[in-house]
């Protein structure tokens, strides 16, 4: 089992700095990327007020750690969850609860400037395929910042659907583990698309409006290990796919 | 159990999730789970999972991430049985 101190004391505070320096420049990027999603994507979430009211209350009621879940269709989805989930002001406030997430290190750390945004953004980036020891370190990283109250997000399919649809095949056992690991984490699902967003892409497409819907709830199996891990991962992507299922039958597909 | 036996009942679990028809005449201990018999990660914990059952022994994570080859998966099981 990991345990907090399984980091280094030099991993743990690498991430403090991280943390501190993304929170003291987080008036300047914050304000850039949301300026560049809302006047050049031209995007907007439905039920903003609603989702930050929900968010807020949520941050406010919950004893534990929050662990985002959610499907994955465009590189900048961690991004739109972020902007809709609280104003920069509240991030201000708190940046506590402003989520970190798992980047897959060869999208993002490839030019100065992305690696720049991902280091202030709270980005602990993941080599996907990666050795073994490297894929652990991160998640020892993010399990960490779990039981110190941070929330993160994960995708759970490991990468953008394919289909355009959840791929529970794809769903990996790891977010089950996560969950494990750290007690009592709860597990926040969260449906995002934009109304024009029939298949993967990088970036969503201009002008599109995002429906998101959340779930909250705390995994619980009557499994120990590996089948615990499996067991939970299996509820998360159960919930995705039922979020997934209403919003389709809204919108009468 | 022999290492033989471990191995045959292994690559019967392996064919299972493989994309490709396996047989223990095509695949050695070297051979890769994820790049030579082309099964996705997110499977290797049911393949550990169908370990236990098959073996009755029980495999945590850290033993689970140890995986990687068919011999991982061997050594891992004979270390178990043992």
């Amino acid at each position: 089992m990991t345990h907090m101190n399984d980091l280094k004391f030099k991993e743990r505070f690498a991430l403090k700095i991280q943390y501190m320096a993304g929170w003291v420049t987080l008036p300047f990027w914050s304000t850039l990327l949301i300026a560049l999603m809302r006047f050049v994507g031209r995007y907007r979430i439905q039920h903003l007020r609603e989702i930050r009211r929900y968010y807020k209350n949520l941050k406010r009621t919950v004893e534990g750690p929050i662990l985002l879940c959610s499907n994955h269709l465009t590189k900048i989805d961690s991004l739109i969850l972020n902007w809709s989930l609280a104003s920069t002001w509240s991030y201000m406030k708190s940046f506590k609860i402003f989520s970190w997430n798992l980047p897959e290190r060869a999208n993002f750390y490839q030019n100065y400037i992305l690696r720049t945004l991902c280091y202030v953004g709270s980005c602990v980036p993941i080599d996907r395929g990666g050795s073994r020891e490297a894929v652990k370190k991160s998640l020892d990283k993010v399990t960490y910042l779990l039981r110190k109250g941070h929330t993160v997000t994960v995708f759970p399919e490991g990468g953008r659907s394919r289909t355009g649809r959840i791929q529970e095949d794809k769903f990996t056992y790891g977010v089950g583990r996560l969950v494990n690991k750290v007690s009592n984490c709860h597990v926040l699902c969260v449906y995002l698309r934009g109304h024009n967003q029939k298949n993967y892409s990088d970036i969503p497409h201009k002008g599109a409006r995002f429906y998101m819907n959340m779930e909250l709830f705390k995994p619980e199996s009557a499994y120990s290990g590996l089948r615990a891990t499996r067991d939970v991962a299996n509820q998360i992507a159960g919930r995705l796919v039922r979020m997934e299922q209403a919003y389709f039958a809204a919108a009468g597909q | 159990m022999t290492r033989e036996e471990v191995f045959e009942k292994v690559v019967e679990i392996l064919n299972q999730y493989s994309k490709k028809e396996i047989s223990k005449e095509n695949i050695s201990m070297e051979t890769s789970i994820l790049e030579d018999l082309e099964i996705n990660s997110a499977r290797l914990v049911d393949i550990v999972l169908d370990f236990e059952d098959a073996f009755d022994i029980e495999v945590d994570d850290d033993d689970a991430d140890t995986v990687a080859t068919v011999g991982d998966g061997v050594n891992l099981i004979l270390k178990k049985i043992q």
